[in-house]
């Protein structure tokens, strides 16, 4: 038998080697490998190189490239012209084919002809689910209002039909990346500062850096992370607040494990102590911010022991931190972090982000907040929309970020208070996934008169729409403009730009964004206030701006670059600075935040205490997903399939719990996960605090890998806190304990 | 002679396992299967202080691969040839052997058997069969891209690295930035009874290097590595007669 298997293989290879090779395939003579007929060929042989991609497997978007092979996309790199991210790319944007081409994606126009939530699809024509999805949306503008359709847009492709919506006259717009993320940063900073941050601090630059919560490494912006790893390679000290050993964490000088929620306490005391030591940046303060009195009165309980207390920290500890950061003012990178809605006290410990910034001078200076001027570009084409004078739902909250806080929109949708809602449109959003307490969305989702999703994938959401329209992915269609400078701000200065491309051509019935929206918007009867016929056209406009067009860029291989200016002022006789706040000053104190019955200088509001026998459950990023969006993704899957329960050891000795036990998780409220997970046991992290990386637990079947795996955090916050100067989401107040084998096992106290 | 190998800087790494997939596109690997792959270890405690890193591995192009030795396809007569000094070297290989020249352990995939002989030798369990190749399957695992740099690019896992975490170079050769790297202390994954000279070497502070070592390091050989080995030796020569055989009775 051996014989035969040698002979057959033998002869096979004999005969190989006679048939003709591809050219391509064939070695140069002094390489040691032989190509042959078994090896995959390598994405550089017999490809073209698309240029012009840009990524949106997360919200960065990169610049890249993709290797085609008879018009299939064999591979993405980064765009070896792009001064952002280079020739790199993350985990995900290099599994962007496997979004691309997964056999689970949306591919023809669906009807639900069974239930919400319990979905049978009907194959439509794109005529059909037009024409239902305009007469459904119609009907009910003219019955209850343009306000009563509600929408939840992500995602570059959103915005224009975001904009058609509220050019109808609906206000009630939601996007997660407001209101569950950074919306409540960017209002904080804009009451500070007069502008929102992004997250632009110049860690490459810095000589210390401050990151609160913020898990870089585990949450992967390519750019950003370049950054953050040149600062730390020139030997900027890093500290890292995080009740969690995060990946950031396991690189900082000093680790701060903090308590939840107490965040802002730690920060009013580093501040006390520098002002109280003088060690600040007088002059900048002097010339640049206004309330210093107020503000140094306001933090006057804020002794080290008083915090220390609060945030049980050594006092010690925050003492060292405020004196690194003091000894390396201005060159400190106080980062303004991204997710940031947290525990509902949010907007003031933003404020205290903002104004440590402000009192170290860390503006406009290497290593501070800066602002790094790129080209102007056209705006977006829709004219804005005209709202009713009533139909405000976010009157309580005065600094609300763009849109309706998601919490008002879900209860008037339930309760029909003040105003029936009675349509739901999510685009690219997955709401059940992005809000607390999936009951109540359901609910509302069940009380509407007409639900339209549109995506790539199916997700949690769609299982409860009407109409489903499949969409042409990034690496498929026009639509956004990434602009920017280069990503180390003290490089030679380059602004660029460059507008998505596609790479490929969609599949199947999958169109883009603006022909979905003008086809409704024809049938809905706005057919003459289309401001541009096609997505290239809307590209080609906003390009214009900038004397350039789709054409010109394609020609420069997708990336459009010319001389930038520096971010840094650094002549101390120029570090006088105009703001756009009502003082044109920093706001250290602010009067508008003050004339709405709200501190004006930083202030603690402490969160509801872990129940006896429960944990406080937090959540965050991984390195190889975004969110819900990357579950069915094989590669990225294989990577990390399920999401392990993070336990402190002391605390699953006590609970007689080991490293991979598999279990369950019931929140206060007794609501259990869906799915089960692993439990990752370890000393990085308190014994008041779990984690869990977010986006896992898909309830879709239709998702046949992401399906199922590992435990939806989401399901588990059912409580929320409103964030009471924004509208925001606060959702770490939910606390959990543990369900092994059918039985709870409480926490110790 | 060239020895080919890698630092991997965990100072750098930040785990985001672009290195991983990279890979999977650029040479067609199944999804549940990996050329290199990252591990994340930790949080745990070091006598050293608390540390959390992680093990990005891949084929070390041992000095002494036991994967070579345990292949059990016949022999055949290859020339090597050296690109710098057009030096020759002919050797007999199996389906796999370690280049003279650069160091670096290949497959010729169309002569594997795709029994697995291979990859139930490697300690380091660097390869795999991936088994859509061929009637058999056939074996697979990191070649440093060779294909790649022959046509002048770097391999797959250093160009998308945004860490910079992955160096590849000539160990040999003093000047290279891998070798600075074992001059600075990068290190070897290797143990009291692994010892074949791995050639992926990695650089860390002393509590993530002793984390990596203490969770990843291979402690034994495979034993099914021994018993193959000596079925290998003991079939070769076999092999060999009938292989003479065989161009006999191919010739008449």
């Amino acid at each position: 038998m051996n014989k035969n298997l040698t002979r057959r293989k033998f002869l096979q290879s004999a005969s190989l080697a006679a048939a003709a090779v591809p050219l391509s395939r064939v070695a140069p003579a002094q390489a040691s490998f032989v190509a042959g007929e078994f090896g995959a060929p390598g994405s550089f042989s017999e490809t073209k190189t698309v240029t012009g991609g840009i990524c949106e497997m997360c919200f960065w978007r990169c610049q890249v490239v993709g290797k085609t092979r008879d018009n299939r996309l064999v591979k993405l790199e980064g765009n070896p012209k792009s001064v952002d991210n280079g020739k790199s790319i993350c985990a995900r944007g290099n599994a962007g084919i496997q979004l691309l081409y997964d056999p689970d994606r949306l591919k023809y126009p669906l009807k639900n002809v069974g239930k919400r939530g319990a979905p049978k699809w009907k194959r439509i024509s794109w005529d059909e689910a037009l024409d239902e999805t305009a007469a459904q949306l119609t009907k009910i503008q003219k019955k209850y209002g343009p306000h009563a359709v509600a929408m939840f847009p992500h995602g570059a492709s959103s915005v224009y039909p975001q904009q058609f919506l509220q050019y109808t006259g609906t206000p009630n717009v939601s996007a997660a990346s407001f209101y569950q993320c950074r919306g409540v940063r960017d209002m904080a900073y804009m009451t500070t500062f007069g502008f929102s941050p992004g997250e632009k601090v110049d860690m490459a630059n810095a000589k210390a850096i401050l990151l609160l919560g913020s898990h870089l490494g585990e949450n992967v912006h390519v750019s950003h992370l370049k950054q953050y790893l040149k600062g730390l390679e020139n030997g900027a000290k890093l500290i890292v607040v995080d009740p969690r050993f995060s990946a950031a964490a396991a690189k900082a000088d000093v680790w701060v494990k903090i308590k939840p929620g107490t965040d802002t306490a730690f920060l009013m005391a580093i501040m006390k102590h520098l002002l109280d030591k003088g060690i600040y940046d007088k002059k900048f303060v002097e010339d640049n911010c206004t309330g210093l009195a107020e503000f140094k009165e306001g933090l006057a309980h804020s002794s080290l022991d008083w915090a220390a207390k609060i945030c049980d920290l050594p006092a010690e500890q925050i003492k060292e931190v405020a004196e690194i950061i003091g000894k390396n003012a201005p060159n400190v990178s106080i980062h303004p972090g991204r997710h940031t809605t947290w525990h509902g006290n949010d907007f003031q410990r933003l404020r205290a982000q903002a104004c440590l910034t402000a009192i170290l001078g860390a503006y406009a200076v290497p290593g501070g907040l800066i602002r790094h001027k790129s080209m102007k570009l056209g705006k977006a084409p829709w004219a804005k929309g005209v709202f009713a004078e009533d139909c405000d739902l976010a009157t309580f909250w005065p600094f609300k970020p763009p849109g309706t806080p998601t919490d008002a929109i879900r209860e008037t949708s339930i309760t029909s208070k003040p105003y029936p809602i009675k349509a739901w449109v999510a685009w690219g959003q997955n709401p059940i996934q992005t809000i607390p307490n999936q009951e109540r969305t359901i609910k509302s989702l069940q009380n509407m008169d007409f639900v339209l999703v549109t995506d790539i994938m199916p997700t949690d959401i769609t299982m409860y729409a009407d109409i489903l329209l499949p969409e042409a992915s990034y690496l498929e269609r026009y639509d956004y403009i990434k602009k920017g400078t280069q990503w180390n701000p003290a490089d030679e200065q380059v602004q660029y730009v460059s507008a998505r491309m596609p790479l490929v051509e969609p599949m199947f019935e999958r169109k883009d964004s603006v022909w979905i929206t003008n086809e409704l918007a024809k049938r809905m009867g706005y057919g003459d206030n289309i401001p541009v016929q096609s997505v290239e056209e809307l590209v080609d406009k906003r390009l214009a701006k900038a004397n350039l067009s789709i054409k010109a860029l394609r020609e420069l291989d997708g990336i459009y670059l010319q001389k930038g200016k520096s971010p840094y002022v650094t002549d101390p006789a120029k570090r006088k600075f105009e703001f756009d706040t009502d003082s044109g000053m920093i706001e250290l104190s602010s009067e508008i935040i003050a004339d709405n019955d709200f501190s004006p200088v930083p202030t603690f509001i402490p969160v509801e205490e872990v129940p006896k026998g429960f944990a406080r459950l937090v959540y965050g990023r991984s390195a190889v997903h975004t969110f819900n969006r990357s579950q069915n993704n094989v590669w990225l899957h294989h990577e990390m399939p399920e999401n392990p329960f993070w336990i402190n050891d002391d605390n699953a000795r006590a609970m007689g719990l080991k490293d991979g036990d598999r279990i369950a998780l019931e929140n206060q409220d007794g609501v259990r996960s869906r799915n089960t997970t692993i439990i990752k046991v370890t000393p990085g992290i308190r014994k008041d605090t779990v984690y869990l990386a977010h986006g896992f637990g898909s309830m879709n079947p239709a998702l046949s890998v992401g399906h199922g795996k590992g435990i939806d955090d989401q399901a588990l916050i059912t409580k929320m806190v409103i964030d009471p100067e924004t509208g925001a989401t606060g959702m770490r107040n939910n606390f959990v304990r543990i369900i092994k084998d059918g039985k709870a096992i409480s926490f110790p106290a | 002679m060239k020895q080919y190998g890698m630092v991997i800087d965990l100072e750098k790494c930040i785990g985001c396992h672009a290195c991983a997939i990279a890979c999977k596109a650029e040479w067609e690997v199944p999804a549940d299967q990996g050329r290199n792959w990252l591990k994340r270890l930790g949080p745990a405690h070091t006598p050293h202080g608390l540390a959390s890193t992680y093990y990005p591995g891949l084929c070390n192009h041992c000095d002494k691969p036991a994967c070579v030795e345990a292949c059990p396809a016949d022999l055949e007569e290859k020339t090597f040839k050296d690109p710098v000094s057009g030096k020759k070297k002919t050797m007999e290989v199996a389906a796999t052997w370690k280049d003279p020249f650069d160091g670096t352990v290949q497959i010729d995939k169309d002569r594997c058997l795709g029994c697995g002989a291979c990859a139930d030798a490697c300690p380091y369990e660097a390869r795999y069969v991936n088994p859509e190749l061929g009637e058999d399957g056939k074996a697979d695992k990191c070649t440093f891209c060779v294909e790649r740099r022959a046509a002048g690019l770097e391999p797959a896992c250093v160009q998308t690295c945004l860490a910079g975490a992955r160096i590849f170079g000539d160990l040999n050769d003093p000047k290279s930035p891998v070798a600075k790297y074992v001059k600075k202390g990068a290190i070897k994954m290797e143990s009291a009874a692994v010892k074949i000279g791995p050639n992926v070497r990695y650089f860390g502070n002393k509590r993530d290097i002793h984390l990596l070592t203490e969770t990843s390091t291979p402690r034994v050989m495979p034993e099914a590595s021994l018993r193959r080995v000596m079925i290998a030796r003991m079939v070769r020569p076999v092999i060999r007669e009938v292989k003479k055989k065989l161009s006999i009775f191919d010739m008449s």
